[in-house]
């Protein structure tokens, strides 16, 4: 199926499960079909590796009914989108839905802020439905050529983990019992590899990425290579560093972690919960006031660009952190209903289950100083490169991670480290930062630049 | 009633006729692969969560598809697709035949029902053990028992799920394996609050066994129990130390060491490909003397058993290190045809659309002779780890970490006071040689571990006697 028939199908799966839905006795009702199509290629010691299609297919509905003690709803999904599959769906979630407990806060899906036809129509005309620009045979050439490059990049490098190719579309409508419907299809490309440096007891693997709506927009492979095999060989012959206090530069691949420690944090149903500990920040300065952080959902560089969130409400851009301060929490309706704030648009939709809550693009701005200027800055510390393990605790901000990299000694990088820990609190580490790179750089839906926070513990002999 | 529409199964019922299988598999494989199979699944879940005292969100779903391979050398051709009518199993044939040349087709194949293996667990909905009234009471009740428990507790969530899949196997020779496998899962987590500081604490449990059991005996109310006096605990915890030193692992789910600083790293995939830290090792010591390490994914109802693999082999228990010798490695059938060995039943998929990986089941460490007492005395000044949260290790130089979620700070062999969450971090193939006293206590954890590989997630289980090492590096904030 070519991809606007695609969408003309899966539009239409929507709306008859909204329908099928209402028939069935919901009030309200909302839905989702998505179709995704993709395949990837994986090439190792010059040979193809694996090949991989992928044809899936879903429907996800939310159905509230009237009970005499209110409203109350149900979540179902199913990837049978036969009409019998449809009717049965609907059934079901009417059926889940009379039995659960009604909620007086639920917020159904009607008088949402939807984007209008125009701005649909002008989102189209800027965000056009474009092919991802790949064939197998030239996601495997792509492939093959920068797993060749980063294998021989110097003799150090000893073996690798492959590189890959994927690209795909995809496709998802959504449709309220309101009468919105709209849907979009989005397509990408990625290319990465893996490659290990050293032998025995001293390899060292690493890895370089990158993605992009179309192929021509990916980095080069002999770029992805270089990085990949330059940062394993790099890592060779690590040792350990002494304990204690010191300042630790994150480069742009380990400070993505710092954003999504923060939308975490400031995640509404987190907040309503209790479950962080910016509960209780907003419009209180949580950073230098030389850091600002938006969410941008309509940048021509991110792929997490969106016109409606998973709840078919319209997404406006906004500062997030706003000269060190926090502007807002994100929600979706429900948490902007019982946290009393804005709509931010940010509802994150699965086919089934809880509605999530996220960012679209979010960009870190970026700046004055050089990646070798901070560390001339800061004199001795640390530059860590990589991080590993999940010792973030979201309700105190208590921070405890695996980490490699470099020790820095009078502003220069003297020597790999691993094997070490970093640790502190990430509501001082917010506090701490002493300063922001210029090398703002983009990953999938983020973008961010280096970053230096003073006042780290580390862990090593 | 069950909330998901499971239509009645006979189990031996496949959701493809037999005729349309066997001209997928001949139209798929060309005389010249060396393997290759068809996954159809059929899978249900259902889950009801609990936050501020009601029931809040109810959802199930249904998904089926199929899973086409063909295995050549050491490439593989793979394609997953959700719809199972003839045309569209045809096109995902020829897309997983593209890995090996064209060549002639093979003649059909008799499809034959593979002898079956013992089974487990009971190969059915688990869900039908607790109907949707009774969920919502248990949940209501959990969550009152955690506010009787005490004051400070601010916030109670609580989630039970349930999933069935229901999966058949398809080899190129015609071999027919079924499995059907019921999963559960009960999770309780708490805020509390104290002069405006909160802390969190969680627990939770289950199996390949019906909900029913969760009604059944005081394994509920436990996890409720569990949760409050870890965020208690949490609430009164000090800054961790930061540095290297002793440390004491606790029984059960501390286990996760051995998942990540042992498991992966043995996993046949990457040693096949040179790229572990344990490429080479079998035969030397990587561990203490009277260490021994076993993977078995054939005990009944636990999370990580599976009757068969997901490639149809039965799974077995398999010893990685015997008396801290290496003696083997977790494989696949593609790993170890390549390795010249034999499959160990450790091929998983999280589903069909997912490839086929060398993964671990139950993995643990057999009991030694130290009364848990006894090792708990012998620490001078160090850390006693008795709960974990989530862990990760790079297989190629071998570093892991863990994260602890219940831990003390021991001096003179006595508990001082708990210390916060701090992530420890070791070299796998260092720290099973730094263990100086192996406990008598072997416990296996509560059910609730998922491991992560290739963006694919598979329930695993994990267990540990109380264990001494000698050094290990504590990320805590007190250098």
């Amino acid at each position: 199926m070519s991809h606007s028939d695609t969408i003309k199908s899966i539009s239409g799966h929507a709306e008859r499960l909204v329908a099928c839905a209402r028939a069935a006795g919901a009030v309200y009702v909302d839905a989702l079909a998505v179709c995704d199509t993709g395949d990837s290629v994986s090439i190792r010691n010059g040979a193809v590796e694996s090949v991989e299609r992928e044809d899936a297919q879903g429907m996800g509905v939310r159905a509230f009914v009237e009970t005499d003690r209110g409203l109350a709803f149900a979540t179902a999904s199913s990837s049978d989108l036969s009409e019998a599959g449809l009717k049965r769906l609907a059934d079901q979630v009417v059926a889940m839905a009379r039995i659960s407990e009604p909620d007086p806060d639920a917020v159904p899906p009607v008088g949402a802020d939807h984007p209008n036809a125009d701005e649909l129509a002008a989102w189209r005309a800027r965000y056009p439905d474009q092919h991802h620009g790949w064939s197998i045979e030239k996601a495997r050439d792509a492939a093959m050529q920068c797993e060749e490059i980063a294998r021989n990049y110097s003799a150090e490098i000893s073996n690798s983990e492959g590189a890959d190719a994927s690209f795909g579309s995809s496709h998802v409508a959504y449709a309220s019992s309101d009468g919105f419907a709209a849907d979009y299809a989005k397509s990408s490309a990625s290319l990465s590899v893996s490659v290990i440096a050293g032998s025995g007891e001293g390899m060292q693997r690493d890895y370089a990425w990158h993605r992009a709506f179309h192929a021509s927009d990916l980095k080069t492979p002999e770029m992805i290579a270089q990085e990949a095999a330059k940062r394993a060989i790099a890592m060779l012959n690590p040792g350990s560093m002494e304990s204690g206090r010191t300042t630790v530069i994150f480069e742009p691949r380990t400070a993505t972690s710092m954003l999504g420690h923060l939308i975490g944090a400031i995640n509404g149903r987190a907040v309503l919960q209790e479950r962080t500990f910016l509960a209780d920040a907003l419009n209180q300065s949580i950073f230098p006031d030389f850091v600002h952080i938006e969410d941008n959902p309509d940048h021509p560089d991110g792929m997490g660009n969106r016109l409606f969130d998973g709840e078919g409400t319209r997404c406006t851009g906004r500062n997030i952190i706003d000269a060190g301060r926090l502007n807002c929490f994100l929600t979706d309706r429900y948490t902007a209903k019982r946290l009393h704030q804005p709509e931010t648009g940010s509802a994150m939709r699965g086919l089934t289950g809880d509605i999530g809550i996220g960012s679209s693009n979010l960009i870190w701005h970026p700046g004055r100083q050089t990646q070798e200027e901070m560390m001339a800055t800061i004199g001795n510390g640390l530059l860590v490169t990589e991080m590993i393990g999940f010792g973030v605790n979201g309700v105190t901000g208590d921070y405890s991670r695996g980490a490699a990299g470099f020790l820095i000694e009078n502003g220069k990088i003297v020597r790999p480290v691993s094997g070490i820990t970093i640790a502190g609190n990430l509501k001082e580490m917010f506090a701490n930062i002493e300063m922001v790179g210029s090398d703002l750089t983009w990953f999938g839906s983020s973008a961010v630049p280096s970053i230096a926070i003073s006042g780290m513990t580390v862990a090593g002999q | 009633m069950t909330i998901a529409d499971m239509p009645d199964q006979n189990l031996d019922t496949l959701p493809v006729s037999i005729e349309t299988l066997q001209s997928v598999l001949s139209h798929m494989l060309p005389a010249g692969a060396d393997d290759g199979d068809l996954y159809l699944e059929h899978s249900v879940s259902e889950s009801l969560a609990l936050e501020e005292g009601r029931v809040k969100h109810v959802s199930a779903s249904t998904h089926q598809g199929l899973g086409a391979r063909v295995i050549k050398g050491e490439a593989a051709g793979h394609a997953f697709t959700d719809r199972l009518d003839s045309r569209a199993l045809m096109q995902a044939a020829a897309s997983a035949r593209t890995i090996a040349e064209s060549g002639q087709q093979r003649p059909p194949v008799a499809i034959h029902k593979a002898s079956p293996t013992p089974l487990l667990y009971e190969g059915s909905n688990p869900a039908a053990g607790l109907d949707f009234t009774q969920r919502k009471a248990l949940l209501e009740r959990l969550d009152q028992l955690a506010r009787s428990l005490d004051p400070r507790v601010k916030q109670v969530f609580a989630n039970v799920s349930s999933s069935f899949s229901d999966i058949h196997i398809v080899r190129m020779d015609g071999a027919f394996m079924h499995d059907a496998r019921p999963l559960v899962r009960l999770n309780v987590s708490v805020v509390v609050e104290q002069n405006g500081k909160r802390e969190t604490g969680s627990a939770g449990g289950g199996g390949r066994f019906s909900l029913h059991r969760f009604s059944g005996d005081n394994q509920a109310e436990e996890l409720v129990r569990k949760a409050v006096r870890l965020a208690l605990l949490n609430l009164d915890a000090h800054d961790a130390p930061a540095g290297t030193m002793p440390v004491v692992l606790g029984p059960g789910w501390p286990g996760i060491l051995l998942h990540e600083a042992i498991g992966h790293g043995l996993e046949g995939d990457f040693n096949r490909k040179g790229t572990s830290v344990f490429s080479d090792k079998l035969g030397q010591r990587v561990a203490a003397k009277g260490i021994t390490v076993v993977d078995d994914g054939t005990i009944s109802e636990r999370r990580g058993s599976l009757n068969v693999d997901d490639e149809g082999t039965a799974t077995q228990r398999n010893i990685l290190i015997e008396d801290g010798i290496l003696t083997g490695y977790l494989l696949d059938r593609q790993n170890a045809r390549l390795m010249g060995k034999a499959s160990t039943g450790n091929g998983r998929r999280e589903s069909y659309a997912h490839p086929v990986l060398p993964r671990m089941t139950n993995t643990f460490m057999l009991a030694g002779h130290d009364s848990p007492d006894d090792i708990l005395s012998s620490l001078d000044k160090g850390i006693y780890a008795v709960n974990f949260g989530g862990g990760q290790v790079d297989i190629t130089s071998g570093k892991f970490v863990f994260t602890t979620s219940e831990a003390y700070y021991v001096e003179n062999g006595k508990i001082q006071y708990p210390v916060k969450g701090a992530t420890l971090i070791g070299a796998g193939h260092e720290v099973l040689q730094k263990v100086s006293m192996i406990g008598n206590d072997l416990e296996l954890d509560p059910g609730v571990g998922t491991c992560g590989k290739g963006g694919q997630s598979v329930p695993v289980g994990v267990g540990l006697p109380t264990l001494r090492i000698d050094e290990l590096t504590v990320g805590g904030t007190e250098a």
